[in-house]
């Protein structure tokens, strides 16, 4: 199986997309003839993994390298850099344009920047005196598809650059993402955001409109009828919380990229040691699209079964003689799933052995404890101990930013206590990292009266799950908890933000819905009342298409529930989920911790 | 069919194909209107004496497509003075003899040598030192400056001749040498040597021709030059001598046919020969009555060969007889793609090959079906019955005669016979639904525009074949570069294009043209018309009124550019130094990249002025955008800068983590880290930060916090000292603890507690973590009995089963008060009895047994069907 997803069976023409990303990766390398060099920054070789195989590279004679601080070893006289627009790679360009100076090595750079050139980088690059030396180009790689209904931009550092630096590059490219989309599937005719970030990039999406506007004439009907813009801020609870969808948990425990996981071979039943494998998830795995998003306790229960089955059938082959062909042929397709079943089942008991722990279970008491700000002492003290045993100090952060939010904040006391404590046990280096969270809101001293119970109570976030095997909402994904963010697209997908104007107050940032394109066909419409439940109806056998927008992240867990979303009855919508990246708390919190480390932010 | 003889009987035979001379225009108002211009004190004194423009004794350019012709007076003539001026002046008309424009021709310059026309209608001039003067239409105006750009290096002696094509020259120089340049329409064209061609110093050149790049396979001009008795061809590559074995003798005279094929070669002995340029064969000869060389030699389409001598005219086809025609005045020839035009002092003629429909239709005796249905309606406007029985004798062929009535009309010059075409091809379109009625459509709306720019006030003479080539946005770019916008707009307009070029040609025009003009009323006449066109780029204009040094107008279109993110607005902005302006257009854009243009302009600037990089801070300041975006540039390579900006603006809390940075950048430097002096500095850092963050009300726990950073590096300095091991600097309070105890020295750690304040909960985790790490059981189980711990048993516990020791585990865990602990820590080590035994007397245990069971149960049940299956059915490396 390969780590590209096939994308059949996507609601939108997303293989298209991918083959232009292709094909204009493939015309750079085209154009540039001869042997080459590709050196492409780290976390883009693992983006382009998902658009493009190596092996189709090298056929176009291009030695891959990743790009260091090191010096570039290779043979190849002409060097292209592919890398997204960040400062910190000119610099290591730069360094080894001069390494090879000395050597006298007479070699062509070209410099591809992903997504655009920026001012910022090309400005490094002169003050480091090499840009004379390279031919400056562009790779406008905006959208990758990761699955049939998930496309990120692949903006990792998106939320602290919003949060906490105040660099709003990702809100541009995330509004030109989106207008790209427009002009393959035409004008989306109703926006809905809310937060800073989602309301500006709506903004800036009617502004490009106006100035290089999709023209509407050639198509027909917008294949995308919503667009709902939501800022990771406006829900920062619901990533700080454990995932527990099979998904949610490989990405948790063993940390899914690019549509894949590396484990340790022996993991997955081959006997070579040390050996690490790549095992690709996507919705090309049939099994893995059925059980991806099912509650991890169910997995385990369908794993069983399915497994027991083939056990029994193998049973009755052995032991009767009197079998018919047909029932011989039923069972070698069976067998045919064995090798995704057994896949699954040696990642399901990897898992197990994290879910089996006590400490994990504790863990969970408190995230539910936490979220129904049932007992303040007793999740301070939990935290006070992790700090004391100087446990991971993400894993940490994690809850403790969870207590902050849903208390708007810790007592004064408490707040400067954790934060001495801090400090002593994990070094005064975090200093910097305590400032930032109190900037961007994550860990803060409480300054007013919590408003969380409010909105668990007017969202209904925690509701008790019976049956986890057949939920009946979303709130089975945490076992008990409806992430927020998918509660506000539920509401707005049904009837707009105004029904929920009072509480959304209460959550960070304005919000924004209007109807956009001027067509002629949409405001006819609107003069019918209910015109928004109409036009799912209008279009027999269409559903709408929902775009979910991210902007800071999202969680396989909270894709998870726009998928069971839109699998209920009497639901006339498809999700497709855009994100600057797929994320979990861990995934949010390191990054943050490592740059105010180093004093990058 | 009396009107159809008339027509033909202006044709002359050449061959086996008819020819027509149409007068365009005439006669050519240019001599009095021309002087008035010149001389607007003598206008009214009969024009005809004053300047009248005399083809004789001026060096004339005429640029093709119906193109301006450009005259200035060839002074190596004597020419009679009458009241005119001496000086030279370089005059402009168009092809019906319309002045546009007139320029004194600069003093003191080298004696002109050709006057020519680039394709773009840029007029050049070489003079004879080899240099290149160009003038921009329509104002005359010299460009890019009003001194000659040398084409040539002086030792070349000068031109001895040049032949121009629409994109370059050729030159042959003094000394023998070709030199030629493709980028003619560039300021500074690029000249490059062919071969030498080894003329020898008595030899003589005779004549030159250029086959024209776009004909040549290797995409360079090739130069063929008649010297001595032979013809060679010189290129980029090499010499070659070339149809020696024609024996074709000196060539007086040469000229390459339109499409680069084909050469007409006037030879010594009075015949003109027609070669194919690589001169494989004699195509045609005929042997002229004079052998004396024609002054001007041109191809008239790709069939015949026009030669003329004063006063004859001689057109020389393939077969048969030459036509000649006389001329009592001096003539230029001016090739075009499908014919000839004809310049004369009092008229502008265009000879060309009758095309095929028209001789079908006008053809003497022709009974074509175009000619019958032309008749057709001439019987039917006079209301005759035979135009039935026409009709009746083509039904079958109708298509293809209104179709030949259609392509007719589309060729004639005058409006009373295209329309009379016409109107015979709608009488067959009556009956012919099958035909296609865009092809009349195109011809009405082609000849409509053609029409239009022919009437003489325009003077642009376009046959229907020229137009197609040279395309209607050529076409307007044409007319707008003539001044004529109304037409260009009404043209863009009927044709569909967009207007935007038209509009904002005009625009720019009229700010340059409008210098008396205030600003707040230039401005609403501009705005007037460039609202007429949707997403027109203001940018642009501005650009163009800033360049005409009109500052203020050009903010004030700016300020009606809607789109801010249009890319051009902001550096035109920063260009007139409107930079907040600049500033704020790029933030609201929300393109970070606008943002950071501007502000490295303006970081620039303030550099480069030398101003105190404080104005600088404070406009970013102002704008927090701007000023995040600075910070997050400058952390990466502007350390100082951003320190300056910090400690300026206040920001003493971001400046002393700045200084926290550095000091950890120092500790990172392995020279530092070893109890180094280095290390002093280190410190220092950490201080200072202390103190600024003391110097704010709000960053008190920063500043503690700092103070005591610097006190355990203190501390750990003197720890590394005392214990002689590097291992301190660097590790938290918590680490350092426990590093102490690790080695065995309490007293050490103990010290550490006491000076930072370590609550006992902390320092009970920390040093059982750390005897368990060394094993040191026996002192873990004296630490237990001190006194009853603070936080509890927990720490014992964990610190033996994280240690994997069972027996010193059992020893704490009965000590742990909460059931639901003791449980689990049971669980944990396998006992399940035990735990169970705890579990049943927590509160709520059911749940508790429920995870218990999982706890337990890793590796049964579930876990032992998957091991057999796959034990069974050995599918392992099935991936």
């Amino acid at each position: 199986m390969s780590q590209i997803p096939n994308l059949d069976n996507a609601p939108l023409n997303l293989a298209a997309l991918r083959e232009q990303s292709q094909k204009d990766l493939l015309s750079i390398l085209k154009n540039i003839r001869g042997k080459k060099c590709l050196v492409i920054d780290p976390k883009l070789a693992g983006t382009l993994s998902l658009i493009v195989q190596t092996s189709l590279l090298k056929e176009y004679g291009a030695e891959l390298r990743i790009l260091s601080s090191d010096p570039l070893q290779t043979e190849c006289p002409k060097i292209i850099y592919l890398v997204r627009s960040q400062l910190s790679f000119m610099k290591f360009i730069a360094s080894q344009i001069k390494n090879d100076e000395p050597k006298g090595l007479q070699r062509e750079y070209f410099l591809y920047f992903v997504p655009r050139r920026t001012v910022a980088c090309e400005k490094i690059l002169e003050e480091e005196k090499v840009h004379q030396k390279l031919t400056l180009g562009e790779y406008p790689l905006y959208l990758v598809p990761l699955d049939d209904d998930v496309l990120s931009l692949e903006l990792d550092q998106s939320l602290q650059e919003c949060l906490i630096e105040g660099d709003t590059s990702s809100i541009w490219h995330v509004a030109k993402a989106i207008h790209k989309l427009e002009f393959a599937f035409g004008v989306i005719p109703n926006v809905r955001a809310k937060g800073v970030a989602s309301t500006k990039a709506a903004e800036l999406l009617n502004n490009m409109q106006l100035e290089d506007p999709v023209n509407m004439d050639d198509m027909g009907i917008p294949e995308i009828n919503t667009v709902i813009l939501l800022d990771r801020e406006v829900d920062m609870v619901t990533p700080m919380c454990s995932q527990l969808t099979y998904e949610g948990l490989l990405d948790e425990m063993l940390h899914i990229n690019n549509g894949s996981v590396e484990v340790d071979a022996s993991i997955m039943g081959a006997q070579q040691d040390g050996k690490k494998v790549k095992v690709p998830l996507n919705s090309s795995d049939k099994l893995y699209k059925e059980i991806r998003d099912l509650n991890f306790e169910v997995v385990v229960q369908v794993l069983r079964q399915k497994a027991t089955s083939i056990q029994q059938d193998y049973a009755e082959v052995k032991s009767t003689n009197t079998q018919s062909v047909s029932e011989l042929k039923d069972f070698v397709r069976r067998l045919h799933s064995l090798p995704e079943i057994a896949r699954h089942v040696h990642l399901a008991q990897h898992l197990q052995s994290f879910t089996g722990k006590p400490s994990f279970h504790a863990r969970l008491d408190i995230e539910q404890t936490i979220l129904e700000v049932q007992n303040f002492e007793i999740c301070f003290e939990y935290i006070e101990e992790m700090i004391h045993k100087q446990e991971p100090i993400e894993n940490m952060l994690r809850l403790l930013v969870l207590l902050s939010l849903t208390n708007t904040g810790l007592p004064k006391k408490n707040f400067d206590y954790l934060r001495r404590e801090i400090l002593h046990s994990y070094g005064f280096e975090h200093m910097n990292l305590l400032y930032n969270l109190e900037k961007a809101g994550l860990f803060k001293r409480q300054e007013s009266r919590s408003n969380w119970v409010g909105i668990t109570r007017a969202l209904q976030l925690i509701v008790d799950v019976n049956d986890t095997a057949n939920p009946s909402d979303i709130s089975y994904i945490f076992s008990g908890y409806a992430p927020l963010s998918i509660r506000l697209v539920q509401h707005a997908v049904r009837s707009g933000w105004r029904s929920i104007e009072e509480l959304l107050k209460l959550l960070p940032g304005p919000h924004l819905d209007l109807k956009r394109g001027g067509l002629t066909f949409n405001s006819s419409l609107d003069a019918h009342p209910g015109s928004g439940a109409q036009q799912t109806i209008d279009r027999v056998g269409h559903r709408s298409l929902v775009l979910v927008v991210f902007i800071g992240g999202v969680t396989f867990a909270e894709i998870a529930a726009l998928r069971f979303l839109s699998a209920q009855e009497g639901m006339g919508y498809d999700f497709i989920v855009a994100t600057t990246k797929v994320v979990n708390g861990n995934s949010i919190l390191r990054p943050i911790i490592a740059s105010s480390k180093e004093g990058m932010m | 069919m009396s009107s159809s003889v008339s027509v033909a009987a202006e044709w002359d035979l050449l061959s086996d194909r008819f020819y027509r001379r149409l007068t365009l225009y005439s006669p050519l108002p240019w001599s009095a209107p021309a002087a008035a211009a010149a001389n607007s004190s003598s206008s009214g004194v009969g024009g005809a004496v004053i300047g009248r423009l005399d083809l004789s004794n001026h060096i004339v350019a005429a640029a093709p497509f119906g193109g301006p012709i450009a005259a200035v007076r060839d002074d190596s003539k004597i020419v009679q003075l009458h009241s005119e001026p001496s000086r030279r002046r370089l005059l402009l008309f168009s092809s019906s003899g319309h002045p546009i424009a007139s320029a004194p021709w600069p003093p003191l310059l080298p004696r002109l040598h050709t006057l020519a026309f680039s394709s773009s209608l840029s007029l050049l001039a070489l003079l004879s030192d080899g240099s290149l003067l160009r003038f921009r239409l329509p104002d005359l105006q010299p460009s890019p400056s009003s001194s000659p750009v040398p084409l040539l290096p002086p030792s070349s002696g000068g031109v001895a001749d040049a032949v121009f094509w629409g994109g370059g020259v050729a030159i042959l120089t003094e000394d023998n040498r070709i030199v030629v340049a493709t980028d003619i329409e560039a300021a500074d064209p690029q000249l490059r040597d062919l071969a030498d061609p080894g003329v020898g110093d008595v030899e003589h050149v005779l004549c030159m021709a250029v086959v024209e790049p776009q004909f040549v396979m290797s995409g360079s001009p090739e130069v063929l030059l008649a010297v001595g008795d032979r013809v060679i061809s010189v290129d980029e590559d090499g010499v070659q001598v070339l149809g020696e074995e024609l024996e074709i003798g000196p060539v007086q005279k040469m000229a390459v046919s339109p499409n680069g094929k084909l050469l007409a070669a006037f030879a010594h002995d009075g015949r003109l020969l027609v070669i194919p340029t690589d001169f494989s064969r004699v195509i045609f000869e005929y042997e002229c009555d004079s052998a004396l060389p024609p002054e001007q030699i041109a191809w008239c389409g790709l069939d015949s060969v026009l030669l003329y001598w004063p006063e004859v005219l001689l057109m020389v086809g393939p077969n048969g007889d030459p036509v000649q025609y006389s001329y009592d005045e001096p003539i230029k020839l001016i090739p075009e793609c499908d014919g000839v035009r004809i310049l004369s002092n009092s008229s502008m003629e265009f000879l060309h090959r009758v095309p095929d429909c028209t001789t079908l239709i006008f053809g003497i005796g022709s009974m074509s079906p175009a000619a019958l249905l032309y008749d057709a309606r001439d019987h039917y406007d006079r209301q005759s019955a035979k135009a039935y029985d026409n009709y009746q004798l083509i039904s079958s062929s109708l298509p293809e005669a209104i179709e030949a009535c259609i392509d007719a009309a589309g060729h004639e010059f005058d409006v009373s016979r295209q329309r009379t075409l016409l109107r015979a091809a709608t009488y067959g379109l009556a009956f012919c639904s099958r035909f296609p009625h865009e092809r009349f459509q195109e011809t009405c709306k082609m000849l409509r525009v053609l029409n239009a720019v022919r009437d003489p006030e325009i003077g642009m003479p376009l046959t229907i074949q020229q137009y197609k080539l040279l395309t209607a946005p050529v076409l307007i770019g044409r007319l707008i570069n003539a001044n004529q916008h109304l037409l260009a707009l009404r043209i863009s307009e009927y044709l569909n294009l967009n207007p935007e070029v038209v509009i904002m040609h005009w625009a720019c025009e009229k700010i340059t043209a409008s210098a008396s003009l205030p600003d707040t009323v230039l401005l609403e006449g501009l705005l007037d018309k460039l609202r007429l066109c949707k997403g027109i780029s203001y940018a642009a204009v501005a650009a163009h009124a800033d360049s005409s040094g009109r500052r203020r107008l050009a903010a004030m279109l700016v300020d009606h550019e809607s789109q801010s993110s249009k890319q051009a607005s902001i550096p035109l902005l920063l260009s007139i130094d409107e930079q907040d302006k600049a500033l704020s257009k790029a933030i609201e854009s929300g393109d970070t990249d606008l943002v950071y243009l501007v502000l490295f302009h303006i970081w620039q600037k303030v550099a480069v002025e030398k101003k105190a990089p404080l104005d600088f801070f404070g406009v970013i300041n102002a704008r927090p955008v701007a000023r995040d975006l600075f910070m997050a540039y400058a952390r990466h390579s502007k350390h100082e800068a951003l320190k300056d900006f910090f400690l300026s603006t206040g920001r003493l809390q971001d400046a002393a983590f700045l200084l926290l940075k550095e000091s950890r950048e120092l500790e990172k430097n392995p020279m530092s880290s070893k109890g180094s002096p280095l290390h002093g500095p280190q410190v220092r850092l950490v201080e200072q930060a202390h103190r600024l963050f003391a110097e704010t009300k709000e960053h008190v726990f920063e500043s503690k916090a700092s103070e005591e950073h610097a006190k355990l590096l203190r501390s750990q300095h003197e720890l590394e000292v005392s214990t002689k091991q590097a291992i301190f600097v660097g590790s938290s309070v918590s680490d350092t603890i426990k590093t102490c105890i690790a080695m065995g020295n309490e007293r050490a750690a103990l010290k550490v507690k006491s000076e930072f304040k370590v609550p006992d909960k902390r320092w009970y985790w920390l040093k059982t973590c750390a005897l368990a790490t060394v094993g040191n059981w026996d002192a873990l189980e004296k630490f237990s009995k001190e006194r009853r711990p603070p936080g509890g048993y927990k720490p014992f516990v964990e610190a033996c089963i994280d240690a994997g020791q069972k027996t010193e585990a059992l020893k704490y865990i009965p000590k742990l008060t909460d059931p639901r602990e003791r449980s689990e820590a049971y669980a944990r080590m396998g006992m399940a009895k035990e735990a169970a035994d705890a579990a049943s007397q927590a509160k709520d245990s059911d749940e508790l047994f429920g995870r218990l069971k999982i706890t337990l149960a890793q590796n049964s049940a579930a876990a032992s069907i998957f091991d057999t299956l796959r034990d069974r059915l050995s599918f392992q490396g099935a991936y």
